[in-house]
């Protein structure tokens, strides 16, 4: 009774196993879409895992976003089927004016898209400069939309080139109230931690807030040797 | 054999007697045995009350006491309440099994957080109402009209929930019936504005108050509890209206479903400190004043049901059928009485060092000298809490306070004095109650290493904050097994959140006085003196903090934060943020012979908890919760919240 019973069981998993074997699923995505988000045809600075685009497909029973997560550098990649796509900038989500229009993708293959947005600021320059245990930098904005205005300019450590608003050793900050003039650079300090003091290097960034816009746009982050 | 026989006989006896008496009967007329009728439920009181029961079960909260969906929201986006979300906050961490870690590892909250789209409630809800009026012949019309207003209470409570998460939402008051005629366009509601849900719920509870009877009662509505509901809920549309224009940007969308126009601010915080004070100057309730211990007053002010006055409504756990595992699962563990589990919830510093000392200084505890050049040394494990705010001792075990008559010695470990560098080496066991002696450490003492009940880094199943709850633990004998389980009640309304409402809403009118009137009252029974706070140093930052310390774990927190437009900030994901981070407090004995104001005495160490992986991270899209796309599809009459 007992072998009777592991025979039957042994039975349905090889039933199991034959019938799972069978193709009756799709096929994986093969097409990739590559691109960045730019303004100029610079990309821009971002948080990483902070913005994300979205993808609509229409013509097909299940309608629902396809999130396309942006790196920090501004590019994105995502593996699709091939077809046409709609690629829309989700609202309110980065560091520039709200666009509703959607961009035509099709995708063959492969595709590569520059996603044009009109931020409220930009970085023109900067420029990192250790002193004694602080780093200063030097940065100039521009203001490209105005509709909203400066918050704050922030100076980010840390320890890996993922440095942002969340991973950060240590900051220094200047509030839009001390800053009279646009158009004249401007400076900031931060110390720098004793945890990164001993490595011999550290990674500096930038970034910049709009008021009422939760993302930074962020400088590329640069390695300051100690 | 024979019985055999027998039985076949009267069988055919049994189907001739069926046979002559069914015909007399019309054969087609019978009530069936296995379904209500309409007009049976809608005739009966009883049947009534137990439909009623379903709807407050199905009442969203964040949080509670029972665990309905281990998961997530169901199909019906219905209930999503667990206590486990009590540790997914900056009042507590996570210290049960590792398989629930990722609560101490939440990167950022997700967008469909909160989410609840429970229009099954709703529709019942309507449903209900329609066909008392259609069926119910044989109620009398007193009965009616009570059972029609608490449903309506219900209703309007649900709607609360809705737009607290949702923003403005479709408000649907009738049943809707598809007429098959090909277009559902007819049934696609657009959302309400957000104003219009709150003044939807503020006008539903002018309307019924008077008409919900149930006097006395404590889980099912009556006045009072409307009117906690409206006092609540007006407060919130205030600081909504107030707090959402005041940001750098504003939340809102163009229809208005989402972001309330500032100028109606006062007119909410009106509503609401009438409410307020029309359940204070009732007298039908009084602030839980029948223990000298105040600390343990205010622990039974929340936690006992024997003789309470404060508690306007709650979600009661009746023995012995109806009973849930909160103390199974959040008892101290050196005094669980089951095998497993225990101490999920684990209060953090962060909380404890928000209660106020009672002379009114802010509650930062002293563990290092004013230099910070060496630890201030303890004597005994609760002297670094004395005279601190009673509410403390009340909600949460911090070590050296007692539970169940058992005193918690919460220790981590040893401070060994190494004279020749100068400094202390730290040692704590591997185990809980662990000896620092013997075999595994050849130069202890034989004193005690590790408390049985931690704190401890790595283990599983005791705290890693260094503290324990006490609030909604239930303290009766064998309560936290399995097989017995505790009934302490879940509080949705008590008088003394309508006090803090009357605080908030009388300081944002600019009536300064009668805030700290009540904000005084409510702080004598945690210990404070008369008038602990006058006109003069009443600020909005002490009303939050009043809030945060006496409601905690009675799900208001989040909600606060979010109304205040504040959460984005205190929860911003930094690793450096004081708020962000859950800390512990890890006390350790100092073993430094020879030096009689150090040996033997305890010192405290403030540290990131160390079970503690993500700091808290609150984006702006979590202010409203994202709506499923599939109830896009299905009316796209429904617009996005923002940043979604």
């Amino acid at each position: 009774m007992k072998m009777n019973n592991y025979l039957y069981s042994l039975l349905s998993i090889v039933v199991i196993m034959v019938m799972g074997c069978e193709k009756d699923n799709y096929e994986e995505p093969t097409s990739m879409l590559t691109g960045r988000v730019v303004y100029q045809g610079e990309p821009l600075g971002l948080r990483s895992g902070g913005v994300q685009l979205e993808l609509w497909q229409h013509g097909y029973e299940l309608f629902s976003k396809i999130p396309v997560h942006v790196d920090q550098d501004g590019s994105f990649s995502a593996r699709l089927f091939d077809g046409d796509y709609k690629l829309v900038l989700l609202r309110g989500n980065g560091p520039w004016a709200d666009n509703t229009d959607s961009l035509d993708v099709h995708i063959k293959g492969s595709a590569n898209v520059d996603v044009p947005v009109d931020p409220y600021f930009v970085i023109t320059n900067h420029a990192f400069q250790r002193n004694g245990d602080q780093i200063t930098a030097t940065v100039s904005i521009q203001q490209v939309n105005t509709s909203r205005s400066l918050e704050r300019v922030r100076l980010y450590l840390g320890q890996t080139m993922i440095v942002d608003q969340n991973n950060s050793a240590s900051t220094g900050e200047v509030l839009a109230a001390d800053v009279t003039d646009l158009s004249q650079p401007i400076t900031l300090t931060a110390n720098i931690p004793a945890s990164l003091a001993s490595k011999g290097y550290l990674f500096a960034r930038i970034g910049v807030k709009a008021n009422g816009v939760a993302e930074y746009v962020y400088s590329h982050p640069e390695q300051v040797a100690l | 054999m024979n019985a055999m026989k027998r039985i076949y006989q009267l069988a055919i006896l049994g189907v001739l007697a069926l046979t002559f008496t069914s015909c007399t009967k019309e054969w087609l007329e019978r009530t069936p045995k296995n379904i209500i009728l309409e007009e049976q439920v809608w005739n009966d009181p009883k049947q009534i009350t137990g439909l009623l029961a379903n709807y407050y079960d199905r009442l969203p909260k964040d949080m509670g006491l029972n665990d309905p969906d281990h998961t997530s929201i169901d199909v019906n986006q219905e209930r999503q309440a667990q206590w486990r979300r009590m540790a997914d906050y900056d009042d507590a961490m996570w210290s049960g099994s590792t398989n629930e870690d990722a609560r101490n590892n939440i990167v950022n909250y997700p967008f469909d957080r909160w989410r609840i789209w429970n229009y099954s409630l709703v529709r019942d809800i309507n449903l209900a109402l329609e066909n008392i009026e259609t069926y119910g012949v044989s109620l009398s019309a007193e009965q009616k009209a009570q059972f029609s207003a608490e449903l309506r209470f219900l209703r309007a409570y649900n709607y609360f929930e809705l737009v607290k998460r949702m923003g403005g939402v479709p408000l649907i008051t009738t049943q809707l019936n598809y007429d098959y005629n090909g277009d559902p366009s007819y049934l696609q509601t657009p959302r309400a504005k957000e104003a219009e849900v709150y003044d939807f719920i503020a006008s539903e509870v002018d309307a019924i108050k008077d008409q919900l009877g149930n006097d006395g009662s404590q889980t099912r509505a009556n006045k009072y509890t409307a009117l906690a509901l409206k006092s609540r809920a007006m407060l919130y549309a205030g600081s909504l209206a107030k707090y959402n224009n005041a940001m750098g940007g504003p939340i809102t969308t163009p229809g208005g479903e989402v972001g309330i126009p500032a100028d109606r601010a006062n007119g909410y915080f009106e509503l609401s400190l009438a409410a307020s004070q029309e359940i204070i100057n009732s007298g039908a309730y009084a602030l839980y004043q029948n223990n000298a211990n105040l600390g343990e007053n205010f622990y039974e002010a929340v936690t006992t049901k024997a003789g309470n006055t404060e508690v306007i409504f709650a979600q009661d756990f009746l023995a012995p059928k109806k009973r849930h595992g909160f103390a199974y699962d959040n008892i101290p563990r050196s005094i669980r009485e089951d095998n497993l589990s225990s101490s999920n919830i684990a209060p953090s510093l962060n909380l404890v060092e928000r209660y106020e000392y009672l002379d009114g200084s802010s509650g930062e505890l002293n563990i290092r000298t004013a230099d910070g050049s060496d630890f201030i040394y303890y004597d005994e494990l609760t002297d670094v809490f004395d005279n601190k705010d009673a509410r403390l001792y009340g909600t949460v075990i911090y070590p050296g306070a007692s539970f169940k008559g058992v005193t918690l010695g919460m220790q981590a470990g040893v401070k060994v004095w190494d004279a020749s560098s100068n400094s202390y080496r730290t040692v704590e066991g591997a185990d809980l109650g662990a000896t620092w002696g013997g075999d595994n450490y050849a130069d202890g003492d034989g004193g005690l290493l590790t408390y049985a009940g931690g704190p401890h880094r790595s283990i599983m199943e005791v705290t890693n904050t260094g503290f324990y709850l006490r609030k909604y633990v239930d303290s009766g004998a064998g309560t936290s097994t399995r097989g017995i389980g505790s009934d302490v009640w879940w509080v949705w309304f008590r008088l003394g959140e309508i006090y803090l409402n009357a605080t908030e809403a009388a300081l944002e009118l600019g009536r300064d006085a009668d805030a700290a009137g009540y904000l005084s009252t409510l702080r004598e029974r945690a210990g404070f003196g008369e008038n602990s706070v006058t006109a003069a140093t009443i600020t909005m930052e002490r009303v939050r903090n009043e809030r945060r310390v006496e409601l905690a774990f009675e799900d208001h927190r989040v909600w606060d934060l979010k109304r205040w437009r504040i959460a984005h900030e205190v929860w911003n994901g930094n690793s450096n943020s004081p708020d962000a981070v859950v800390y512990a407090l890890y006390p350790y004995r100092v073993v430094r012979p020879g030096d009689a104001a150090r040996d033997g005495k305890y010192v405290f160490v403030k540290m990131v908890a160390p079970r503690f992986r993500a700091p808290r991270f609150f984006q702006m899209g979590n202010y409203y919760s994202s709506i499923d796309q599939s109830v896009i599809n299905n009316n796209p009459k429904i617009v996005r919240n923002p940043f979604h």
